[in-house]
């Protein structure tokens, strides 16, 4: 019963603002090739739905692996650069390489070092990488010291230490992390499609060539409900894992 | 929270509503500056058009004309359509679909009477004509959106090839893989594979039946009616520029390299020689630099009809404007 | 490897010394002798080194100079040791896991099985009073209850040492008063020495055998004086003239060491 007071809200803002903007483009007179109506959108959406339905299977894969990846490598960075104060200084000024980095200018370099379709889960990774390492070192930093003082007592080794102290008191910290990487992940395939082909990023290239603007929004609305799936499925994730005693997720 | 929402969904539309609203086509009469949007970094193919700036056929026309440069992507029919700019570069098919999709722009100047869009594959390859290359395995870098790329699939089909998205400009791709294959232009990126070593040839889609006038002039309906006399006086002085830099392209091609510092000496005056035969034609030398003909452009327009690329195409005199006659519209 | 069954650890002070980067001197050249099974409790001004001796005696820290000796001759002061505990000032209990598996943590740092580690915990949490908390969360329980978990999982090895810094300086009076019946009431019942540092001079007589007051910074002895009061303590106790008596002699211990 939660659930629907949850999800009415914002379905009933959507279709109102769908609405209002139908009536809006109608009534400004903006050209179809400017800003489609909504109604138009729809329209293409059952039209070409089988093409882009294919599409955006394609582009939600190679953004789930670039994200699981980049998920795994954080945690495991993280874990690296909060082991000694030595290595946290000399290597995280270069994780934040992948935070700056411009995925656009090195696409093409990746579609040159991998195959075409590797290509964009490498953007998907790079894109995604850096908010997982932040996040997760973030979580891994702030342990209590009193707890770290009473898994000392106890002769806990560091091994103990990480598996049963800090790693899952940073759990909170990487669900974050995940939230963040997750919508990036979708972002950054998209991109690496614009180069080397597939999904809906080629999907987006090719209607912009051909002027249909129709499609081109077609296109970016399921990459962005691809976006928000991904958000549910992690705070799905997050309420599972929190909500015994985590203050996030208690109402 | 929500009342945040609502807010920004109804500051949106006020916004975008005024965009549509936005009065085009309403620029003060000649003497004020005119952006000319091209729809690619300075090169040989543009080489006319700073010409005449060079040369002060703008100047001497009464214009104020600020050339602009674009890049991957600059989508120059948009920027016409909506007023932003007022003249821009488009190709021929591109401003057909454009009016199909209820974008008035005219055409007003060609500058490739031949389409310079071609395949370029590797000469080793043994590759006799395209119908064979579009049989053959390997891959092929093209723009799939674009309408030449639907009528070679049309005619001969892409068989076995696995088609890859164009490298826009960059030919590393080409260069490392020997069964590589990519759209080009025939003066561009085979100049500058053989500059690299490569070995590069490349085969016209002119050559296959598809050849729309490409990098044209163009503007909208609406400004045509408007300012007849300067859109008359931009062919002129556009004409005069493409004469000078067919003459003499070195002044052009030093500013361009100016512009463009990523353009070799050496590539770019091959280009210029390359380009002469696109532009310069028996057609031309009647009617002048830049003329087009309704037929040219109905075959065009039924082509794109025929591939389903638009629905309905328009009488042939609708696409462009023949200013310099006498009686010019 | 001798096993004299002795009531609790003995704690040996000798001469220690410990200063800080940041050139704060905590104790310099501090003594203290505390027989096994003895309750003392430990009072001081603010930053006296109170909780520096603690840690010290637990071995989390280690002195400039000087020795502390726990338990007898040839014991080691390094931590990994299932005779010692650690009470804090707040419970620092994990909040991922219930109060059963929170008890059990130190028995699972010392590797026990997991049969015993369930006895035990089942235990410690019953003469804490929470059996029936056993799979409540660390966010469902109210701070004496948190607290009386941190004790049980202190007590949940047997220690003959257990260590005290404030732990009920943040809960209000009645459950404090609770509390402190209920730790002498374990103590009694174990055999253990418990060291306990707190602020307040009627905790230290109610709680205590002997208690030690510290001065200012660096922390040296200002009074150390047995608690004249019978030992068992009740709750009524605290309103009897021999309680104010006592602690009428710390606080002005206190006030002597604050200057």
């Amino acid at each position: 019963m939660r659930a629907w007071g949850r999800i009415l809200p914002p379905a009933i803002a959507f279709v109102v603002g769908a609405l209002m903007l139908e009536m809006a483009v109608r009534w400004s007179g903006v050209p179809s090739y400017l800003l489609p109506r909504p109604s138009a959108v729809c329209q293409t959406l059952v039209d070409d739905g089988s093409e882009l339905l294919a599409a955006l299977w394609t582009t939600a894969r190679e953004a789930l692996i670039g994200f699981a990846l980049s998920a795994i490598a954080g945690v495991l960075i993280a874990l690296l650069l909060s082991s000694a104060r030595w290595v946290q200084r000399a290597f995280y000024p270069y994780a934040v390489f992948f935070q700056t980095v411009p995925i656009i200018a090195i696409a093409p370099l990746l579609v040159i070092w991998f195959r075409f379709d590797l290509a964009v889960i490498v953007c998907a990774f790079i894109v995604s990488l850096f908010p997982m390492i932040a996040n997760t070192l973030s979580g891994l930093l702030s342990t209590d010291p009193a707890l770290r003082d009473l898994f000392r007592l106890y002769g806990a080794g560091r091994l103990s230490t990480m598996w049963k102290l800090r790693l899952p008191s940073a759990v909170p910290n990487i669900l974050t992390g995940l939230r963040i990487s997750g919508g990036l992940a979708v972002i950054g395939a998209i991109v690496g499609e614009f180069i080397a082909g597939g999904g809906l990023g080629s999907v987006v290239d090719e209607a912009r060539t051909q002027q249909r603007t129709d499609k081109v929004f077609a296109a970016v609305l399921l990459a962005s409900v691809l976006g928000l799936a991904l958000f549910g499925l992690i705070n799905l994730m997050s309420w599972l894992t929190l909500r015994r005693w985590h203050a996030s997720e208690q109402d | 929270m929500r009342i945040c929402s609502w807010l920004g969904i109804v500051g949106l539309i006020g916004l975008l509503a005024a965009a549509g609203c936005k009065d085009r086509g309403s620029t003060p009469s000649a003497g004020a500056k005119i952006t000319f949007q091209l729809n690619w970094k300075p090169e040989a193919e543009f080489g006319g058009f700073y010409a005449a700036a060079q040369v002060g056929a703008f100047r001497r026309h009464g214009l104020d004309v600020e050339i602009a440069p674009g890049g991957s992507g600059t989508p120059t029919v948009q920027m016409v359509g909506s007023g932003t700019v007022d003249f821009a570069l488009v190709s021929a098919d591109e401003l057909i679909v454009a009016r199909a999709r209820g974008n008035p722009v005219v055409a007003l100047f060609a500058v490739y009477q031949t389409c310079p869009q071609g395949i370029m594959v590797h000469a080793s390859r043994g590759l006799k004509s395209l119908p064979r290359l579009l049989q053959s395995d390997g891959t092929l870098a093209i723009q799939r959106g674009l309408p030449y790329a639907e009528f070679l699939e049309k005619k001969y089909g892409f068989g076995r090839l696995k088609i890859v998205p164009a490298p826009n400009g960059d030919i590393s791709l080409f260069l490392h893989n020997p069964g590589f294959a990519q759209q080009c232009f025939i003066t561009s990126e085979p100049i500058q594979a053989k500059r690299a070593g490569s070995d590069p040839r490349t085969f016209l889609i002119a050559d296959a039946g598809y050849n729309p006038y490409t990098t044209v002039l163009v503007t909208r309906d609406d400004y045509l009616q408007a300012h007849a006399q300067t859109a008359r006086a931009m062919v002129l002085a556009c004409r005069e520029g493409w004469r000078a830099y067919l003459d003499d392209p070195r002044a052009a091609d030093a500013l361009m390299q100016k512009l463009n510092p990523t353009l070799d000496g050496e590539v770019l005056s091959a280009s210029a020689e390359a380009q002469r035969s696109l532009i310069e034609t028996t057609q031309t030398n009647q009617h002048g630099l830049g003329a087009m003909t309704a037929d040219r452009w109905k075959t065009l327009a039924d082509q794109l009809m025929e591939l389903k690329v638009i629905d309905s195409a328009v009488p042939a005199e609708r696409y462009f404007a023949d200013l310099d006659s006498p009686a010019g519209k | 490897m001798t096993t004299v069954r002795s009531a609790g650890l003995p704690i040996h002070i000798r001469g220690v010394r410990r200063a800080f980067d940041n050139g704060v001197v905590a104790l310099d050249g501090l003594d203290l002798d505390v027989p096994a099974g003895q309750f003392i409790a430990i009072l001081g001004p603010s930053g006296c080194g109170k909780s520096t001796l603690l840690r010290l005696a637990a071995g989390l820290d280690k002195p400039q100079s000087g020795s502390i000796a726990v338990g007898g001759a040839g014991r080691g002061h390094k931590p990994g040791r299932a005779d010692l505990a650690y009470v804090f000032q707040d419970a620092h209990l994990l909040p991922w896991r219930n109060v059963l598996n929170n008890v059990a943590l130190p028995l699972e740092l010392l590797h026990v099985g997991r049969r015993q580690r369930a006895e035990c915990s089942r235990r410690a949490i019953e003469r804490v009073g929470l059996a029936d908390a056993a799979n409540r969360y660390p966010n469902q329980l109210s701070g004496g209850m948190k607290m009386r978990v941190s004790l049980a999982r202190a007590m949940v090895t047997e220690p003959k040492l257990l260590l005290m810094d404030e732990p009920f300086a943040a809960l209000d009076e009645i459950t404090r008063h609770k509390l402190d019946e209920q730790l002498r009431g374990l103590w009694s019942a174990a055999e253990m020495t418990v060291v306990f540092v707190t602020h307040s001079t009627s905790e230290a007589v109610f709680l205590a055998d002997r208690a030690v007051v510290l001065s200012r910074r660096p922390g040296r002895i200002v009074e150390d004086h047995p608690i004249d009061l019978p030992a068992e303590r009740v709750s009524e106790l605290r309103g009897t003239s021999a309680f104010a008596r006592e602690t009428r002699v710390l606080y002005e211990a206190l006030e002597r060491g604050g200057n």
